[in-house]
């Protein structure tokens, strides 16, 4: 019912969901198939996994968005569905860069030594 | 701020100790520091340090491809050291990723050292407004070689590449619009590099036979050129490094009596 009097997130660009739930699962379900292409011990992908598979069963077993956002506790439910768009588009990008490779190149040395 | 002069002129000194002790002026309460024991340090704290020496191993362990070196400074602020390729995919993973969201520039300088390999420090200091948190991202390069831009990830970072651009001449591969920003129109140089000269390579003036002005190259006199450069001061009284180091115990030498 509060859903349905919400007329404004608050937030300049920012435009009230009508459907949180079913968005939401289906931006998680992409970003978890986006990141079993990564290799299974990227810190990267264990962690992601984790952060979003938790968040993903909030949205499954709540369906009262008010108890949903406190639950993932993020802020508004359209502010946890743009996180959830710049992770899918970071995990993209991410297997592109393979950031879980070792380290291109050491430091020249003292490079970071302060004061010199 | 002027009645509490007041009060603490008229009030002496023993009653004064009373009100600094009642009122929370931060002034009185420095002044009087001087009569009490505990001396002033400042208070460590050490909840915001472990979280942040946390949150800097987690990123680090993210992208051990580009993260040299990660560290806390004394005053609480979490520092990323990053090979230069990487300052994209960090910028992009510390903005987009859900437990970083360090979506705005706050911003982006850089540092001149001459006597390293790499003369230029370029760092990027970033805010997350939904954790409450900075970090600061630094990087290195030198004269010749191009960082990428930072644009693409934050806007914000335009005008404050050109002004890199301007002041230290570090180029920024990809930037939309690389022009000078601060000097003036025909300037050469970068002035804030340490081997530009105080007082620059020309000089303005008012030629009253063209009736013009014009600008020529910078005549000094030899005496004003004898610069004393070395300061009387200790710089870095905190990063005093210990004089002598202690002499390696070769195995069966006693070890020297501690004092």
């Amino acid at each position: 019912m509060a859903r349905l009097l919400k007329k404004t997130t608050g937030l300049v660009g920012l435009a009230v969901s009508h459907n949180p739930h079913e968005r939401l699962g289906n931006i998680y379900s992409k970003i978890l198939a986006s990141l079993q292409t990564m290799p299974q011990d990227a810190a990267y992908r264990k962690y992601t996994e984790q952060l979003v598979s938790e968040r993903f069963n909030h949205v499954k077993t709540e369906p009262d968005v008010d108890k949903l956002e406190k639950k993932i506790n993020c802020g508004q439910i359209e502010e946890v569905i743009f996180q959830a768009e710049c992770e899918l588009s970071l995990s993209r990008k991410m297997s592109e860069w393979k950031p879980w490779e070792p380290l291109v190149e050491e430091p020249p040395p003292n490079q970071w030594k302060w004061p010199i | 701020m002027a009645a509490s002069l007041v009060r603490f002129v008229r009030g002496g000194l023993g009653r004064s100790y009373n009100l600094a002790r009642t009122s929370c002026l931060l002034q009185q309460q420095t002044r009087l520091q001087s009569s009490e024991t505990s001396p002033t340090i400042r208070p460590t704290d050490a909840v915001t340090h472990s979280q942040l020496a946390a949150f800097g191993e987690f990123v680090a362990e993210m992208m051990p491809k580009y993260i040299q070196q990660v560290q806390v400074t004394c005053y609480n602020e979490l520092e990323v050291m990053i090979h230069p390729d990487g300052v994209i995919p960090v910028l992009t993973f510390l903005r987009d990723h859900t437990n970083a969201q360090f979506r705005s520039m706050i911003d982006l300088t850089a540092v001149d050292i001459p006597a390293r390999q790499n003369r230029f420090e370029i760092v990027y200091n970033l805010l997350s407004l939904r954790y409450n948190s900075r970090v600061r991202v630094k990087t290195y390069t030198d004269e010749l070689s191009p960082v990428d831009s930072a644009v693409p990830v934050h806007i914000a970072a335009n005008w404050y590449e050109r002004e890199v651009w301007d002041m230290y001449g570090v180029f920024f591969a990809n930037h939309p619009d690389l022009r000078r920003i601060l000097t003036d129109y025909g300037f050469e140089g970068h002035p804030f590099r340490k081997d530009f000269p105080l007082s620059g390579y020309v000089e303005v003036r008012y030629d009253d036979e063209v009736k013009r002005v014009v600008a020529e190259p910078v005549e000094l006199s030899q005496e004003f050129r004898k610069f004393d450069l070395n300061t009387p001061w200790e710089v870095f009284p905190a990063y005093r490094e210990p004089k002598e180091v202690a002499p390696k115990l070769e195995a069966g030498d006693a070890a020297p009596e501690k004092k």
